[in-house]
């Protein structure tokens, strides 16, 4: 049995915990469906201290429920890149960096690797028990790092010299770093250079800030990654609505992301369906860049050309198959900004004056089932509403009946 | 790509110590504190012990250190290639925010690799060179905790002068607007960024309240019936607040979510997106809220 560690060598796990904790917040012990019991208590224990006063604890018939809760408007660092600042490393890992880095203190200082080992050497000296460093970790430490691009190589009659990346300046202030941080994707990214500083600003903060996106940073990377490169990827679908895990293979196209309901979506080509699908990024893992896809710039114009009846993120394979919905608002004197709100929040679609104190907005869309929410957000005042699609007709008025008879309205008396 | 050991906490924490000992500082309670300071609460039992035993070969026993330098690492290529995208967005300019040496490289993703698609179409301008300097302004008077005269067009048209003392400034990702919240003679002040006409630095000290309380917060407990995907379409949506769930024992759900005051009219807004899936169960002055407009929609007869 392995001994409990502070930090993870896989983060696929834990992300899975920490979303359960953060936006679920009240599943039992028992209800994880995780090999072992310890498992459970290794990965609370680890968010918990990660996470320190951000994580609570109730205690209730099934038994102790953890659950993150973050005020997102107060704490305006994201806690949760701490969870992605938890990556193992051996002895020799952590020792050899700091060794390395310090041989190669500024990029005028080149050496070989028989220099750097001799270096080393000199270094662990210092010890009663020296680490022993052969040729091989030292060269495969190097090309990890020249990858990373903090390492750099170059010929020398017949060896390589290596010697550290000229150093990029960060701005002076940190306030435009912690600013991106938040609001770009990746912003983990910016989390670690925010690190680099000695101090760090507090002077932004953020309101509607949905912060469990950076739990996907690494899949998110991933999938910019292959758009880069214009290459499909495979990867594992765990959707909450499907029974088992689902292998795909899509050509990434584009991240949709809310800021309204702090989702994220991949729209991608699906390989094996034909047509342009969107995907939670929190669903994926396992993703692995795969070819090159010649037909990526044909997708992608495809997918932009569909945007135009995109309420959201639900794309039809063409566009015969479309669906109109139409409602009428009523605005009372003195209310401009109810009909301000429609012109901001309208994504797409037609908003036009009825009369004095009417209002009508239209779209035609791929998915009329997506403006549901937004329509129901004027309820008080839709005095007309048609779609063409009678089945979502009925069900937004069999919802609006129901709410009636939820909070008690209409009944005798009303 | 991006979970990796080289932007872990433990080696920020051990180039910490590494830096205090090269500067002579060599007692452990510091040393323990810098831990704490760039790791996590339990870290503490990991690093100290395993630089102290020769686990990792950095930090001898008697707490010296054959490095000679301060450990500094140069920008991986992934933070260079964030940096390049970041350096390509339009709010860049109001950060002034200029970096040297990314002409090479290729940013991690550009505008048409993402889209956010539901944000407020009347957004701050952030290209005009008004509000850059002003946005400036006001960064620069936060930064030097600098009193302000901020002269503002307000709801009615006029504007109006007032002298306040910058507290922070916050961005809402979905209005796309950047406000300011400063304190005054009487109260915290919020300005919208795109009404705040003139900035400049106030000479001497204005009267301006030494503290001031936050706006008041409450909470509202909602009911979830789990139809439709309602329970992770709510618990992702109030997601930012603080918030606490429970399972009831006929399968349903209920959350209670705490908010601003100033917000309320926004959450009935958003409760009712859910429809008939979210009820909101206390306090009976939210639920008659909601009751109030259920009652002038139901009037309405559609």
């Amino acid at each position: 049995m392995s001994e409990y560690r502070e930090l993870v060598k896989n983060f696929e796990k834990v992300r899975s915990y920490m979303r359960e904790f953060y936006v679920y917040g009240f599943k039992s012990r028992t209800e994880f469906d995780s090999k072992s019991a310890r498992s459970y208590d290794d990965e609370r224990r680890r968010i918990e201290s990660w996470l320190g006063d951000h994580m609570g604890f109730v205690r209730t018939r099934d038994g102790k429920n953890a659950f993150i809760s973050i005020d997102s408007r107060v704490s305006t660092h994201n806690p949760l890149y701490k969870g992605l600042k938890t990556k193992s490393f051996t002895d020799k890992d952590i020792t050899l960096h700091f060794i390395l880095f310090d041989l190669l203190s500024s990029p005028e200082i080149k050496m070989t690797l028989d220099e750097i080992l001799d270096g080393l050497d000199a270094y662990l000296s210092a010890f009663p028990s020296p680490m022993l460093f052969d040729e091989s970790t030292v060269r495969k430490k190097l090309r990890e790092y020249i990858s990373e691009g903090i390492i750099c190589t170059e010929k020398y009659g017949k060896s390589n010299i290596y010697f550290r990346s000229v150093n990029t300046q960060l701005p002076k202030s940190s306030e435009g770093i912690h600013f991106f941080s938040e609001v770009m994707p990746c912003g983990a990214v910016g989390s670690f250079l925010l690190d680099k500083y000695p101090d760090t600003s507090d002077k932004v903060s953020f309101k509607h800030h949905y912060i469990t996106s950076a739990l996907d940073s690494d899949v998110l990377a991933l999938l910019f990654e292959a758009m880069h490169r214009k290459c499909s990827v495979t990867a594992v679908n765990y959707s909450r609505h499907a029974d088992l895990p689902n292998k795909i293979h899509i050509v990434p196209l584009r991240v949709f992301i809310s800021v309204q309901t702090g989702r994220q979506h991949l729209l991608a080509f699906d390989l094996n369906h034909g047509r342009i699908k969107s995907w939670r990024i929190d669903y994926l893992a396992e993703v692995e860049i795969g070819d090159e896809c010649p037909s990526f710039d044909n997708y992608r114009a495809l997918l932009e050309k569909s945007r135009q009846y995109m309420w959201g993120v639900n794309c039809s394979k063409t566009d015969k198959y479309l669906e109109t919905v139409e409602f009428t608002v009523f605005v009372d004197d003195g209310e401009e900004y109810i009909v301000n709100r429609l012109e901001r929040e309208k994504r797409l679609g037609k908003l036009e004056r009825v009369d004095d104190n009417h209002y009508r907005f239209s779209a035609t869309v791929f998915d009329t089932g997506e403006l549901l929410p937004w329509i129901r957000s004027f309820v008080c005042r839709i005095t007309s509403i048609k779609f063409s699609n009678r089945t979502l007709e009925n069900r937004f008025r069999e919802d609006l009946q129901s709410m009636y008879e939820l909070y008690g309205i209409g009944g005798e008396g009303e | 790509m991006i979970f990796s050991e080289l932007y872990s906490a433990y080696y920020n924490a051990v180039a910490e110590i590494i830096t205090l000992v090269i500067n002579g500082e060599r007692d452990e309670k510091r040393l323990r504190e810098a831990v704490c300071d760039k790791a996590f609460s339990e870290s503490v039992l990991e690093v100290l012990p395993s630089l102290k035993s020769g686990k990792w070969q950095i930090i001898t026993q008697s707490l010296e250190t054959p490095i000679k330098n301060k450990p500094t690492l140069p920008l991986t290529l992934l933070q260079r290639r964030w940096l390049k995208a970041v350096m390509l967005d339009p709010r860049v300019k109001l950060f002034g925010i200029e970096i040297e040496g990314l002409e090479e490289v290729e940013p991690l993703f550009e505008s048409e690799d993402y889209l956010v698609y539901d944000k407020y179409l009347d957004g701050d301008d952030f290209e005009d060179e008004g509000y850059i300097i002003r946005f400036r302004n006001i960064l620069k008077g936060l930064r030097e905790s600098t009193p302000l005269r901020i002269t503002y067009l307000n709801r009615q048209g006029d504007e109006v002068v007032f002298c306040v003392l910058p507290e922070r400034l916050e961005y809402s990702e979905k209005d796309d607007k950047f406000r300011l919240i400063a304190r005054g003679s009487r109260s915290l002040t919020t300005f919208n960024l795109n009404r705040v006409l003139r900035v400049t630095a106030v000479k001497g000290t204005p009267p301006i309240r030494e503290k001031i309380s936050p706006p008041e917060t409450r909470s509202v407990t909602l009911r979830i019936r789990d139809e439709r995907n309602a329970l992770e379409r709510c618990m992702l949506h109030f997601a930012h607040f603080e918030k606490h769930a429970e399972r009831l024992d006929n399968g349903d759900y209920t959350v209670r979510v705490n908010y601003s005051v100033d917000d309320e009219t926004e959450m009935v807004i958003r409760i009712l997106r859910f429809g008939p899936f979210v009820e909101v169960v206390e306090p009976q002055s939210f639920r008659e809220l909601i009751i109030d407009r259920l009652k002038k929609q139901m009037s309405i007869k559609i």
